[in-house]
């Protein structure tokens, strides 16, 4: 009977088989793709046509994939190669995929420095070496700062880049309050006189308009890719990249944290919060759109994003440079910086994928982006001739490329977005009146050491 | 007299309907193992060490459990939110529900209409509740303040004031008892007749008929209902996420945010997990103390527990 069972192959045998197999293939199915084989990244030489996965973390270049696609130097990049373009990928879904090894070939999904310091993401200094396209020279330098690390480039600045500091306002509103539109402040005490005259309440004490919410879009960045905006009008370092050193507690992050925080006390901390979870919930600029607030900080996007989002509010916008305090009067500032395709470790396609880097640059790509969405690149070749009169406002942001006598510095500190997080809840603490400036910043700064010291990187 | 023990495995048939068993159930023990057993492995796991999630692992014992006991300022401002939350909203869920079912079930003009409409909050998904109700609760352009406001009225700052929101939040949480009310509905109805027409032969007054009849006859779903809106009270994300994003000034700053900011906004898988873990310590600690609290005030028919 035994024999018998041995010579063939029982039920029970061939079922257990199945289900080990069965177990097998679901265990394969679910894990992670494995590292890339010596040869990934050679599609290009071997000539093979490969799927090239593209993402990126807006939504807005899903609407204009058709203009992409019918573009010549797109398909000069793509070759023979297809084409996956994969549109708002939320930052944590990029991060699960490059952490479980699935990323895509090239994207512009955010946590840009993570991924640097991490090392998912690939040193492009060779394609760079041999490239007619991307140079250092080409793009503006704190643009082309952020993308380094080490002196070696992580990723080239592509999609929306360009510089991120104007104080854009709504000459129509500016005029009703009789304020002169062609003398705009210039420090945080002249934008406080105009901010007190552009608010505005019911007799029963309800906002109606206020002049600016310093904290709103560009205004209130903590440290990131966007920078650190406090710090730029204020004029430190938040942190020493050498000594490792946190200079939060100081004696201007106070006094910057004060000053801006009296912008709130006269709108009221709810109606400003109010107003900020509901216009166009939360996005920036919403508030300013509806012209309910008169004055913004934000990057050059502005303008051309209003113009095709509000072009009757567009049609009297102006930008200016933003506020310094009164001992800073004169000083020009401004900040390149944005975002960077990179190129993942695991990729499968790496070779494959560059030229896309390089098409992100080209002509037509930045026409598209430019044209319908209203985003531009860092590359001087194409911003040195595109049309800065396009959107109203957006001139002000292509002169102070050449006017800029302070630009903020791009720091890389390896818990920004701990900070970013804590400077939000410590400022609202701040104008509701719990703690004071001094104690504001004294709390940032014991905030990111202790921080600092719990995950192990003192 | 012997006693006889018999193998249910002895028997070719019975191991062959055994593993014939196990079989059809491979496809559920499989998803089990791979999509539950071993993440909650892997997380207990990564609890004990620090983790980024794009790096590896470094075990560092007990320094995440410890440091969130200890030196964690953000950790005890979140677990006051979520206490309050779980002890204030739980409740009021659960007699919202009971309240809703009691009225549909009386023998009211349009009753399933009715029905209808009360349950219709729970099949919304979460993200038409949370900006439906951003837009009836909004400081600015809410309908509710906007009234107010066009009666000269100041306006109340529901979502964007620390000390209305959490209240907010629960007025929302109440409204949604949709799954809650179908249940206590379906136990009412099987409440028997006889028990309500001896009390009223008895005298009993209407009130006295719900706390002495009803109530105790529905008492193991009202257990039920509390010990689920326990456990989904202290996972909290969705709404407040949606809503708040934790704040105003961390007023909505609760454990399941605190997790996931934790884990995808610092990366900091490792406390992150011991986050989850210590939660589900938690959850089973006070799902516990229900059940021993409540054993002396459920009723069974059948006597067991």
């Amino acid at each position: 009977m035994s024999e018998v069972s041995k010579a063939g192959i029982s039920r029970r045998s061939f079922l257990r088989g199945l289900s080990v197999l069965g177990v097998g293939s679901v265990l394969a199915a679910c894990a992670p793709a494995g590292a890339p084989a010596a040869s990934s990244g050679n599609a290009g030489a071997s000539k093979e046509s490969v799927v090239i996965q593209h993402w990126v973390f807006w939504n807005q270049p899903g609407k204009v994939k058709d203009k992409f696609e019918a573009s010549d130097d797109l398909k000069k990049a793509l070759g023979d190669n297809k084409w996956e373009f994969r549109t708002g990928v939320a930052w944590d879904a990029g991060l699960t995929a490059v952490a479980g090894g699935t990323p895509p070939d090239i994207g512009v999904i955010g946590n840009y420095l993570k991924y640097m310091l991490k090392g998912s993401v690939i040193p492009l200094d060779d394609y760079i070496s041999k490239s007619q396209v991307i140079a250092k020279d080409k793009f503006i330098e704190g643009n082309w700062n952020e993308v380094t690390l080490d002196g070696k480039v992580m990723g080239i600045p592509g999609y929306e880049c360009f510089v991120r500091r104007g104080l854009n306002y709504n000459t129509r509103l500016i005029e009703e309050a009789g304020l002169d539109a062609s003398k705009p402040p210039v420090t945080w005490d002249e934008l406080l006189e105009w901010h007190k005259k552009l608010t505005k309440f019911d007799t029963a004490g309800n906002l109606l308009q206020f002049g600016i919410d310093p904290y709103d879009a560009e205004g209130g960045v903590g440290p990131g890719s966007d920078g650190f905006f406090l710090t730029d009008s204020w004029g430190f370092d938040y942190f020493d990249e050498e000594k490792k050193t946190f200079n939060l507690d100081n004696e201007l992050m106070a006094k910057g944290i004060d000053v801006m925080n009296e912008f709130v006390k006269i709108i009221g901390p709810d109606n400003l919060a109010g107003f900020r979870k509901v216009e166009g919930q939360g996005s920036w600029g919403g508030s300013y759109n509806a012209e309910k607030q008169a004055m913004i900080i934000e990057g050059y996007w502005h303008p051309g994003e209003t113009a095709n989002e509000k072009p009757e509010v567009s049609k009297v916008n102006k930008a200016t440079w933003i506020p310094v305090p009164e001992e800073r009067r004169g000083k020009k500032v401004q900040f390149g910086g944005g975002h960077m395709a990179q190129i993942f470790k695991d990729a499968k396609n790496k070779d494959a994928a560059w030229p896309l880097a390089e098409w992100m640059q080209s002509q037509s790509f930045c026409d598209i982006i430019f044209d319908n969405i209203g985003w531009l690149p860092a590359y001087k070749p194409y911003f040195d001739k595109a049309d800065p009169k396009k959107y109203p406002g957006l001139d002000f942001y292509f002169q102070s490329i050449k006017d800029a006598d302070y630009w903020g510095k791009f720091i890389r500190c390896p818990i920004e977005d701990f900070i970013s997080t804590k400077f939000i809840e410590i400022r609202e603490s701040a104008y509701r009146g719990k703690m004071t400036g001094t104690e504001a910043a004294q709390a940032l700064q014991k905030a990111a050491e202790d921080e600092w010291k719990n995950q192990g990187l003192s | 007299m012997a006693r006889v023990i018999v193998n249910p495995l002895r028997s070719p048939a019975e191991r062959r309907n055994l593993l014939l068993g196990v079989i059809f159930a491979s496809p559920w023990i499989v998803g089990f193992l791979v999509f539950t057993l071993i993440p909650l492995g892997s997380s207990l796991y990564y609890s004990f060490t620090r983790y980024d999630l794009l790096g590896d692992p470094v075990w560092i014992g007990l320094r995440n459990y410890n440091l969130l006991l200890t030196n964690d300022a953000d950790f005890r401002v979140v677990m006051y939110n979520t206490l309050w939350w779980v002890l204030i909203s739980s409740p009021l869920g659960v007699i919202s529900a009971f309240l809703m079912a009691l009225l549909l079930n009386t023998n009211i003009l349009g009753r399933s209409i009715f029905r209808s409409v009360f349950f219709f909050p729970s099949i919304v998904p979460v993200v038409v509740t949370a900006f439906v109700w951003q837009f009836l609760l909004s400081t600015q352009y809410g309908a509710i303040n906007g009234v107010l406001q066009g009666w000269g009225f100041p306006i109340i700052p529901f979502l964007a004031n620390p000390a209305y929101v959490k209240p907010s939040l629960v007025l929302i949480h109440m409204w949604s008892q949709g799954s809650a009310m179908v249940i206590f509905l379906a136990t009412l109805q099987d409440v028997p007749r006889t028990l309500y027409e001896a009390a009223e032969i008895d005298g009993a007054n209407s009130w006295q008929r719900l706390w002495s009849v009803t109530v105790p006859m529905v008492s193991p779903v009202i257990l039920f209902n509390l010990v689920m809106s326990l456990i989904s009270g202290f996972q909290n994300f969705t709404l407040p996420w949606l809503m708040t994003q934790g704040g105003p000034e961390k007023a909505t700053e609760f454990y399941a945010i605190f997790l996931y900011r934790n884990a995808f906004q610092y990366l900091l898988m490792g406390k992150a997990s011991a986050l989850a873990w210590f939660l589900f310590v938690i959850i089973v600690l006070f799902t516990v103390l229900v059940f021993r609290v409540s054993g002396r005030y459920t009723y069974y028919a059948g006597g067991g527990r």
